[in-house]
Order: C-alpha cells, then structure tokens, then sequence
C-alpha cells in the first residue's frame, strides 16, 4: 500500500451541507425531531450517538435513501431535499460506505469499484486508471479479480472504501464501517479512513456509536440523542467542556456518584456524598445545596501511591483489575459506588484497601 | 373445455388495451402502478368476484337472493359432500404419508452417507416437473385391463383394484407431494448445525434425547409439509381426472369440473365449494400456526456449524439404499416404465389379440392433431407465461420482503397466500364466470375464449406458488445493496437490472423452468380455458385418450416431456455458457 500523502488523487470540490428543521417519524417514534446541523465543506464531521438516536436515519436522508416528513436539506445553495422535492440519491453526487459493506456478491472488487465510475462520462482507459489507483491506495493492488466471498472483512470494507473515493465525490457518507471488524482492523482501517478522506478533500460525514472512533477521526463531533443534536463541537470541547450531563456520560465515564453541593469557587464545586467530600468542575452553573450527578472521566482517577493523602480522594477495595501494558486498570468499591477504570504503574491485590485520588480536572458535576 | 364461442383472437391485442395505452399517455403510470393493475385483473377480480357468488347470487344474475348461504347446503350433502369427504381423508393421508417419505429421505440424503443418497438429489426436479395427471396415466397404462402387463401375461387385478380406488389415488397424490414435502425439511435440516445435539450430549442428554430436540427442531419445517402436500392433494385436479375418474371415486375438484360442465351451470354452488376447499386449506395452515403456538424456531446463523455425516456398515447402506430406490421406482420408475411402454406398444387400447413393440405410435402422432400444434401452442403461451410470472413474482417478493411493514405487503402477503390455496380449477372457473359476465363485456373485455385469457389465467394460476418460492432468495438480499447502486449513481431501475436480477438469476431461472415446465403441461385451466380450435397438448393428450388412442397419447406424454426436459438443458447451458462469471458463481454458492 502506498505511503499516506503519497497520493496522486485529485482534490474534488467539497460540498457544504445544511439540515434545517429535519423531522422523520417511523409511527410515533421520532427518528429526527426538528433536527438542524451544519457541515463546513472539506470537514470531517462524527455524529456520534446510541442506536435509536437517529443518525443512521439522518445520514441514510442526506443520501436520499430515506425521504424527510418536512424540513429541508441542501448541499451549498441547492436544496435537495424538502417540500415536494427529493432528489434521488444517484443524482447528489455522494458516495457510502455501509456498515455490512454492501459489495454486490456477483461482481468481483474491480467490478464494484468500477461501478460508481460506470454512470459517470470517464473514458475507458481513466476508469482503468482510477479503479486500479483506488484498489492499490486501500491496498488491494492484487485482488481486482477476487469476488466478495474471497475476501477477509477488511478487505471487503476496503473494497466498500475504494468504491466510495474513487467517483471522488464532493461528500463522502461512512455509516458506521468499522462496528463489524476487529479491534486491531478497526484501528488499521480508521486510519486509512481518515487520511484518504482528507486527501481527496471531500467534505466527510461519519456516524458512529463508539466515542473513541469519534475522538480519533473528527475535526467536529455531533452527539445526537433521540433525534436531537445535543451538542455540535471540536472533540476537546466535547470531552471537556460537554453541554449536559447525556454528552458528558456517552463520550466516556468510568463512573458516577450523587451529592450536594457544598460550596462554589469559581469553575469549581465541592460535593458531599456520604463521607467523602470531592472537588470537581461545574457541567453546568450550580449553587450551593444543589443536588448533582458528578461523572468521572476515566483520567480523572488514580490510585495514590500515599495511602496518608486525603486530598480529594477516597478509600475503597479493589475488585478487579486489568493489565493494559502501560500499566494497571483497576475496579474499585467505595461509598460513592463502583468506579472502572483506576489507573496504577503497578498492580494492586484484589480485594487490597487503596485510596483513590481525583483530578478535579476531569470531574463534571451536572445538576439532578 | 371451452364455452363455445365465434370469437377466436388469437395474438390479437383487445381493445380495451389500446384505451388503456392511450390514458397512460396523459397519466404517469409508475411500474408499481401497472403492477397492481395487473394484479387486480388477473388475480383480484376474477376471485373475488366468482367466490362473492356464492353468497350473493343476485348481485351476477345468477339467482334471486343478494344474500343467503343456501348454495352451501348442496356442497355439504349428497355428491358433493362425499367428494368432499373424500378429498378431506385423502388429504390428510397423503399428508402424513408424503412428509413422512420425505423426512426419511432429507435424514438419509443429508446426514449419512448412503450410497443412493446421489441419485435422489438428480432426480428430485424431475419430480416437481412430472404433473400428476402423467403419473397417475403412468400407473393406469401398466396395471389397466388389456394394460401393458396384463400384455405381458402377468395377473395384476388385485393391484389393479388397489389402484383403481383410494389407495391408487392416495398413492399418487403423496407421489407429487414428496418433493415439496422435502424441499422444506430438507432446507430446514440443512440450517440445523450440529451445535444443538452436542449441546444436548454435553450438558448429559443421551442419544435420543438430543434426537428428540432435533425433532423439536424440525418441527415447523414438518407443519409446514404436511399444511402444503394437504393444500396440494385436496386442489389437485390431475388425479381426479384421471385416476379417480376411471375409479369413480369422486373428489372435490372433479365435483367442480363436473358442475361447470352441467347445463344449468351452478355457479353459486361452484362457488360455495371453491369456498369450502380454500377454507379447508386456510383450516390447515392455521392448524399448523396452533401446533406450534407462536414458537420461533430460528436455528439459522453465521455461528451454525455443519453438521457431521453419520456413516453406515455395509448392511446399513445396503438397508438405507434400497429404501431410496424402492422410493425412486413408485414414485419415478413405475410411470416411466408405464408411460415409454405404453408408448411403444402397437395397438394398447384395442381388442386386437397381437401386440407389437415399436415407435410406430411415435411416428404417428408426430404429425398428429394432438401433439404437433398443440405443443407449439403450449410452448407459446408456456413462454409468455412464464416470462410475466416470473416478472410479476420478482416485484410480489420484493413487495413481501419489503423490511418495512406497509399496507400493500399486508394486502399482498394475505391475497398470495389465500391464492396459493386455491386450486387451479378455480382460477379457471372465476375467470369463465367473470369474463363472461354481461358488465364486463359491456366494458369492452371482449376476452373469453381467447389466447389472451387463457395466458392471464396461466400467469395468474402460477403467480401465487412462484411469488412464494422467490421470497426465500429475494429476503437474502440486503437493502444497502440496493441503497449502495443507488448512491453509487444508478436509477431505481438501472439498481435493480444490475445488483437484484443477478444476484437471484438462478432462482429467477428456476423459477421460470418450473413455470414454463408446469404451464406447458398444465390441465384444469387448459382444460377449461383454451380457445376453440387451439387446444394445448395437455388437452392433446387428453383428447387423444378419450379417443382410446392410449400409445397415440402416451407418446405424446413422453415426448411433451422431453421438449420440457430438452428446454430446461436448453436453458441451463446458455445460463452456463453466456451468464457473467459472477451471476454462476454466486448461485453455486446458494
């Protein structure tokens, strides 16, 4: 496979996408309710969210695979979805990749390739150009010939991969590509995703329910919760500054204690929960005697190598552990409750008394 | 039969057409559109209208009443009702028997190593192809009086007697309904991996403890056997005109041919018993909905393991094999023989005292009225029907295996299923009915009688148990394939010609083959629907042994059945020789 950045592909025009008051129902069940979201072309954008959340709906009518009930859709100032009218999906210039692949099973990988190019004015000889291009830069240099069933699951995925860059469409659509392979694939696969999208400039759209594939990929994330975009942001603001308490929990806690406020400093707030007394960041404005939530991301915690240090921290017993080669996850219980992934250089003894040290950084206290 | 008529349009396009092409010109007409058109007028209509009869004969002119129930008494009392009865038990019977037979052989062809098992898999399209009237002349040309054995000395009156009576009739009704008896278990079994025994022996269940779980299994796909062979056997036409005719043991649908044969036609108690056979089938795949009480049996996954060959001793094989042949000769062997016997003996059906063998009868009928036109005919209109059939299936499975529920895959799921279970004599009633009643020929329908109603009538017969049998295939395909085409730049039906039609091509090939094959050699509608002048070789053969030309007719049997068997190699060599690499690949797979 060719190096990244090596590439001769040409840089297509990237297309802006803007959703307005995007409503879809499946009975009484909103998939999209008055959703609006605006993509910047040649961005990456991830929708992440729970399945049920809409995305697949959302990215599935930006296709035009499905019809809105009312709202609109545009790619720049062209409308192409909306009031009486729905362009077919043949004619938005967009290419997918699914989340099964979706190669078609009596065409060989040269033959799906070359199908996006076939309906496109490409002389024969450029078609033969671009299809072997695209199979070579996904690494599939030898494998034209090969039918769908020959091949491995990543390789089909990079099949789906090279038939969706090689038209080089003006918006790229991934739904979901990685969730049916391995973690090693998934990791290898992301990458390509990720540096090909942004080397034939389309502009990209991503939906995806794991929030680590979101982090790496995006220049902007989007999470989306039953049919509503929740929060529209850079990953870091996501992570550190996210807008409510559902954001903060599905883009990665390693767990969650109720308390009452105590006192308010600035960004800061200590909580009471039982015993313990904790310093975190406010998620959203608190005042003293509140009831909140505070959510724990996973760098918040460690266990402390001073089991005398009673600064922001807590005692509890260790459950289980996990080797993670640069060091040690481990499981405790304590009187906030049961927190997952504590991180040690060094391995502690299961059911070992450890005092637990929180970086109030990394803490988020939402309202109840 | 045909009602008798100065009107021969053979090719010609009615009328009515012309009106409809020129207002599709001002409306937009989608293909779904013309679809469901079609649907109404070949299949909707003629049924609704012909089965409303019968409750309500004043609404056609057929009786005073716009509602009663009295044109059911008559199906339930005197010869109706003993045909009833008669086809009830013999359903039944042939039911057990025919999924008996075939579980034995799905076990045997798929989970051992029986020698004979090979010999099976090549000869079970042969069965489906075989109509059951042939089978049944098979049997009768061997064992009848001055037949080909008494010919050849030997004493068969006592299994003539057998033959000739509900044993005879019952044997070949099962005969037909093996196969599709075991198409479904044998799919079943195929789909139950060998994880479930070893999780019963593992977990301390001994040998037929874990049999006993894989019947469990087995049970829907064996439900739903015996609900088909009992649907096939009570709307069986064939047998009834053929064996139990000659037999004068009387079955339901010989009952209706009869009735539409009367003068006055009573069409409101042909009605009420079409009605009563549909209900009988309805009765029959509800029961087997109750059997199994809404259990999902779903034992098919990507994780589903093969399941191991269990192997025989010498005696075993030897046990197992001649069970496969004995099977093979009743059900294969025996109308074979009796038919190409039959076919060469000079003189069967006569009382000439010398008999010769030789192809004199094929001689003969090669420039007979009875087989040259008539298998032209047939050959015709067996093409166009099974081209629109196949068509029209492709778009009914689609609509069926939409993945979202909607109105038209409800309305079109209950008005196959109900379709399926009504017997081919029916169709070919409700259409004489319908299309001769006064208001729509005041619309302009001038169609009875004509090649153009017969054609509807095949396709409308054939559409139901073709619709069916591309579910299957149709329901693999994927949605994001057709999504994929479609924003990989191709039009809904460029999507369709490149992604859907290859990846079934051999099932839609199939599926052709068994329509064309079962049109070709189709009775009841023939019998009942074709034009004045232009019988189908069916009717052919028919008429030729009604003149006791019986080697005259068996040679027509045996050569009709070789022009079907010649197109169906026909049809697999060009599949072979010009479908892309793909298309083949893909369906050696399946």
């Amino acid at each position: 496979m060719e190096a990244i950045g090596e590439s001769t592909m040409n840089k297509v025009q990237p297309q802006r996408v803007e959703v307005r008051g995007a409503q879809k129902n499946y009975g009484s069940l909103a998939a999209l309710d008055n959703f609006d979201l605006t993509i910047e072309p040649g961005t990456f954008t991830v929708l992440l969210g729970p399945s049920g959340s809409g995305k697949s709906t959302l990215i599935r009518s930006i296709a035009g695979i499905e019809r809105l009930d009312s709202g609109t859709i545009s790619f720049g100032t062209q409308p192409i979805s909306g009031p009486g009218l729905h362009l077919p999906p043949e004619k938005r210039d967009l290419a997918m990749v699914f989340q099964d692949y979706a190669l078609w099973p009596h065409m060989s990988a040269y033959e799906n390739v070359e199908y996006a190019l076939r309906r496109r004015k490409v002389s024969s000889e450029e078609v033969a150009n671009r299809v072997n291009e695209a199979l070579e830069r996904v690494g599939l240099a030898g494998k034209g010939a090969n039918y769908p069933f020959q091949l491995s699951g990543g390789e089909q995925q990079r099949v789906a991969l090279a038939r969706a860059i090689v038209a080089r469409p003006s918006l790229l659509l991934f739904d979901e590509p990685l969730s049916n392979l391995d973690a090693d694939l998934r990791e290898r696969l992301r990458v390509e995703i990720a540096t090909l999208t942004r080397e034939i400039g389309a502009t990209a759209l991503y939906i995806t329910h794991d929030q680590s594939e979101a982090f790496a990929l995006a220049d902007t994330i989007g999470v989306l919760r039953s049919g509503k975009l929740q929060q529209l942001d850079t990953p870091e603001n996501i992570y550190q500054k996210p807008a409510n308490r559902f954001v903060a929990a599905f883009t990665g806690i390693s767990g969650s204690f109720q308390g009452t406020v105590e006192s308010v400093d600035g960004e800061e707030v200590t909580v009471r929960s039982g015993q313990a007394q904790i310093r975190c960041r406010m998620g959203s404005p608190l005042n003293v005697g509140e009831s909140v939530e505070v959510l724990l991301r996973p760098s918040a915690t460690s266990i402390s190598t001073h089991p005398s240090d009673d600064h922001n921290s807590f005692t509890g017993q260790v459950l289980d552990l996990a080797y993670r080669g640069r060091g040690y996850e481990h499981v405790i219980e304590c009187e906030l409750g049961v927190i997952s992934s504590v991180f040690a250089v060094t391995a502690a003894k299961r059911g070992d008394k450890v005092r637990v040290r929180i970086d109030p950084r990394n803490c988020l206290a939402f309202p109840l | 039969m045909a009602l008798d008529t100065d009107r021969s349009i053979r090719y010609q396009v009615p009328s009515f057409l012309n009106t409809i092409t020129a207002k599709a010109r001002r409306i937009r007409i989608t293909p779904m559109a013309l679809f469901w058109t079609l649907i109404l007028f070949i299949l909707i209509i003629p049924i609704t209208l012909f089965l409303s009869v019968a409750f309500s004969p004043r609404l056609f002119d057929q009786g005073k009443q716009w509602f009663t129930l009295s044109s059911f008494k008559p199906v339930f009392t005197g010869s109706y009702g003993l045909a009833l009865l008669h086809s009830l038990i013999l359903g039944v019977v042939a039911a057990v028997g025919a999924s008996a037979i075939a579980l034995s052989m799905a076990w045997l062809v798929l989970r051992t190593d029986t020698p004979a098992r090979k010999i099976w898999n090549g000869t079970i399209f042969a069965l489906f192809l075989a109509p059951s009237y042939l089978i049944a002349l098979g049997w009768q040309r061997l064992f009848e009086q001055r037949g080909v054995l008494e010919i050849m000395g030997l004493h068969v009156t006592p299994i003539r007697n057998l033959l000739y009576g509900p044993v005879g009739i019952c044997l070949v009704l099962m005969v037909k309904g093996i196969p599709f008896a075991y198409l479904v278990i044998a799919n079943a079994m195929r789909g139950l991996g060998e994880e479930f025994e070893q999780a019963a022996r593992v977990h301390g269940g001994s040998r037929s403890a874990a049999f006993r779980i894989m019947a469990t299994l087995l049970l829907p796909s064996i439900f739903s056997a015996l609900a088909i062979v009992f649907a096939e056997a009570i709307s069986d036409f064939g047998v009834a005109s053929t064996l139990s005719n000659v037999a004068h043991f009387s079955v339901a649908t010989y009952q209706l041919y009869q009735g539409i044969n009367s003068i006055p036609v009573q069409f409101p108690v042909s009605a009420a018993t079409s009605l009563t056979l549909l209900a009988l089938v309805i009765l029959a795949i509800l029961a087997q909905n109750r059997a199994l009480r809404g259990r999902s049996f779903r034992t098919l996954s990507g994780r589903t393991r093969p399941a191991s060959t269990l192997k025989f001793s010498i005696l075993g094989k030897s046990l197992t094999s001649g069970w496969i042949i004995i099977v093979l000769v009743i059900t294969l062997g025996i109308p074979i023989f009796g038919a190409v016997s039959a076919s060469m003996l000079q003189g069967l059906g006569s009382l000439l005292s010398h008999y010769s063998i030789n192809f004199s009868n094929y001689t003969r009928v090669l420039g007979s009225r009875f087989l040259r036109k008539p298998l032209i005919y047939s050959t015709e209109m067996s093409l166009i029907t099974a081209t629109l059939a196949v068509g029209l299936a492709a778009i009914a499975s689609k609509v069926l295996t939409a993945a979202r529920p909607s109105r038209s895959k409800r309305f079109m799921d209950f008005f196959l299923l109900a379709a399926v279970a009504l017997p081919g004599i029916v169709f070919a009633i409700g259409y004489i009915f319908t299309y001769n009643l006064k208001f729509i020929n005041d619309l302009g329908l001038h169609i009875y009688g004509t090649s153009f109603l017969l054609a509807l009538a095949y396709t409308a017969n054939a559409l139901p148990s073709t619709s069916r049998s591309l579910v299957g295939n149709m329901s693999q395909i994927q949605d994001s394939m057709m999504d994929a085409s479609r924003v990989h730049g191709s039009g809904p039906a460029r999507a369709w010609l490149d992604v859907t039609m290859p990846i079934i091509a051999r099932p839609l090939l199939i599926a052709w083959l068994l329509t064309f094959s079962g049109t070709l050699l189709e009775l009841p509608v023939s019998e009942l629907l074709y034009p004045p002048g232009s019988p189908p070789v069916a009717v052919g053969i028919e008429l030729s042994l009604a003149g006791f030309d019986f080697g005259g007719g068996t040679a027509i049997e045996v050569l009709s059945i070789l022009w079907a068997l010649t197109v169906v190699a026909i049809a697999f060599f060009l599949f072979n020789r010009f479908a892309p690499a793909g298309w083949k690949r893909l369906g050696n797979q399946r």
